[in-house]
């Protein structure tokens, strides 16, 4: 209930700003508008069951049993935090839909997730900070780790071979079988229709709108190579 | 078909189940109800609808009754109750006092007495039934749901707020009911349904230690009380109601969320337990009875003789043997007239 939630977060303890009530409840309004809200919550045992399968309830302060509560409980206030703080502790592995009453917590946490980075919060941006180079490659080329990205100086962790394999990275992948994975610089080769129909789909279904929010240089770049890409096919985004 | 006659005590449910199916399977049957009218609790406490189906708890019941009365080896005693009971010969001589006096013989006997309401002023919680106008039982909502007009009874006005707090009077070691009274987590969760039915935009509440609600009561009244009617049910008792300004405040935790939890409610409704009614407890010393710890009639061969006590001849069924639901008490009603027809028929000379 909204008006417990005072008893426990005051504005100076949160790592967050503190945002009129209007404005969380806004918030929550997206989060419901969604059309997969009616297919991820039904009703709450509180059982648990979605903590106990949780990889991410073990290491951190985080409950997807909290996220379905809060939100079936319409508290606005708590669904704010949550939010700012603890959708982000889940690795979207959706170990929780064993729920016995239908419900995905993991889902409404993918909800809440393109909330947050479409009304650009902070925590969203925090979150992503890190993932720059990542969103950058997926977009522009539809695979996400590529081969040349893990140098060996960035994983001192992997052990002494990582290097000769850096060295040599071109004659390493030729020894793969497939030749589609005869790549360096993409996870595997990605065919030109392939690539072109991404773009249409990453402009057209407003991903690449939503990157804006969190980080307008890295949406800037990604928007030309983009646009440029399509206008050499002659396809109007 | 001989001479035989069972006698069936209380006309509610249990005892209106069981006069038809001794006259049914062609037995004389007195059917003696100390009240002026039969249909039992659902009728003197009235309910609005019946639990789980939502039909109208006077017309559901007063097909029961047309049944009875329209039997003619049927007989009625109402404003009756027994007030004495001797053997006589395999068979019983019972003694009858109020409108319907005067000697009575039984082959058998079925006692359908009931159970009556938890008084909260039992509850060694702060509750304040007795305190403030606007914390109410399960029963007197039920009679605000079934006049169409459920209203604070402080000012008249609609309530915005309901909870509900399940477990009144059940369950506690303290009061001396160990026991679950299985049927008021149901039948909350049908009036919190209700509620929202006749009043949209009131938000409705229930505090409960669990949710019993077993079988097919789980997706004919929870689930849609949850996922439908938007009903909040939140783990955790409420240990004290308190004033403040017009509202009521009731503290409690809200377990599953890890925090204590204090809030403003228009109207709090107890969800109170079963005990064993007067006529139950009465009926038990008259007929010599067994009864166990609470009161309630000892079903002396359970658990798969579910209706034999421990005088042969004197069965029971309902709501007498413990808490039970609508479904139960007449099923048990059923199974007890059965064994008191064969125990009747088993004495009566062969053609007579």
């Amino acid at each position: 209930m909204a008006e417990t939630s005072a008893l426990y977060k005051s504005d100076d303890v949160a790592g967050y700003p503190e945002v009129a009530h209007d404005v969380k409840a806004r918030l929550f309004d997206e989060v419901k508008a969604d059309l997969r809200f009616p297919d991820y919550l039904y009703g709450c045992y509180e059982c648990g069951i979605c903590v106990a399968a949780c990889p991410s309830a073990r290491f951190y302060d985080f409950s997807p049993r909290r996220i379905a509560q809060a939100i079936a409980r319409e508290d606005v206030a708590l669904v704010y935090q949550q939010m700012e703080e603890d959708i982000w502790e889940c690795s979207q592995c959706f170990s929780c839909v064993r729920c016995p009453r239908g419900n995905n917590p993991g889902g409404l946490i993918t909800i809440m997730r393109e909330v947050a980075i479409n009304n650009g919060l902070a925590s969203a941006r925090e979150a992503l900070e890190g993932y720059s180079r990542i969103i950058y490659k997926i977009m522009s080329t539809g695979t996400q780790v590529s081969p040349d990205m893990l140098q060996p100086d960035a994983f001192p962790d992997w052990g002494p071979e990582v290097k000769d394999v850096s060295d040599n990275l071109a004659l390493w992948r030729r020894a793969l079988p497939p030749e589609t994975l005869h790549t360096t610089s993409t996870g595997w080769d990605v065919a030109e229709r392939t690539l072109i129909e991404l773009y249409v789909i990453w402009l057209e279904s407003g991903v690449l709108e939503m990157i804006r929010e969190v980080d307008e240089g890295l949406h800037a770049i990604l928007e030309e190579i983009m646009q440029d890409r399509l206008e050499e096919e002659g396809i109007e985004p | 078909m001989g001479s035989e006659r069972v006698v069936v005590i209380g006309g509610g449910p249990a005892g209106l189940a069981a006069a038809a199916a001794v006259a049914d399977v062609g037995s004389a049957v007195t059917l003696v109800e100390w009240a002026p009218f039969l249909g039992g609790t659902p009728i003197a406490e009235n309910y609005a609808a019946l639990t789980p189906n939502m039909e109208s708890a006077e017309v559901a019941m007063g097909r029961m009754i047309d049944r009875v009365t329209s039997n003619e080896l049927v007989d009625v005693r109402l404003g009756s109750q027994v007030a004495a009971c001797e053997p006589d010969g395999h068979g019983f001589r019972l003694e009858l006092s109020g409108d319907g006096a005067g000697p009575l013989h039984a082959d058998a006997v079925v006692v359908a007495t009931g159970f009556q309401h938890f008084d909260p002023g039992r509850e060694t919680q702060m509750y304040g039934y007795y305190e403030f106008p606007d914390v109410v039982a399960l029963q007197d909502l039920e009679a605000m749901l079934k006049d169409h007009h459920v209203v604070r009874p402080s000012n008249g006005q609609p309530p915005e707020r309901i909870c509900f707090v399940q477990c009144v009077g059940s369950r506690d070691r303290q009061i001396g009911n160990e026991y679950c009274s299985k049927v008021c987590c149901g039948i909350a969760s049908k009036e919190a349904i209700e509620v929202r039915q006749q009043l949209p935009d009131c938000k409705v509440f229930i505090f409960y230690i669990d949710m019993r609600m077993y079988g097919y009561w789980e997706n004919q009244i929870y689930w849609p009380a949850q996922e439908q009617y938007h009903v909040q049910y939140v783990k955790g008792i409420i240990t004290e109601v308190l004033q403040k300004g017009d509202k009521l405040l009731v503290r409690g935790e809200d377990t599953t969320m890890g925090r204590p939890m204090e809030v403003t409610m228009d109207l709090v409704v107890l969800s109170v337990g079963m005990e064993p009614s007067l006529g139950t407890r009465l009926m038990a010393k008259t007929f010599g009875v067994a009864q166990n710890k609470y009161g309630f009639i000892d079903a002396a061969h359970a658990p798969l003789d579910t209706v034999s006590t421990s005088r042969p001849g004197i069965f029971a069924c309902g709501a007498a043997l413990g808490p039970a639901d609508l479904e139960d008490s007449v099923s048990s009603a059923a199974a007890a007239a059965v064994r008191a027809v064969a125990h009747a028929r088993s004495h009566q000379p062969v053609g007579a």
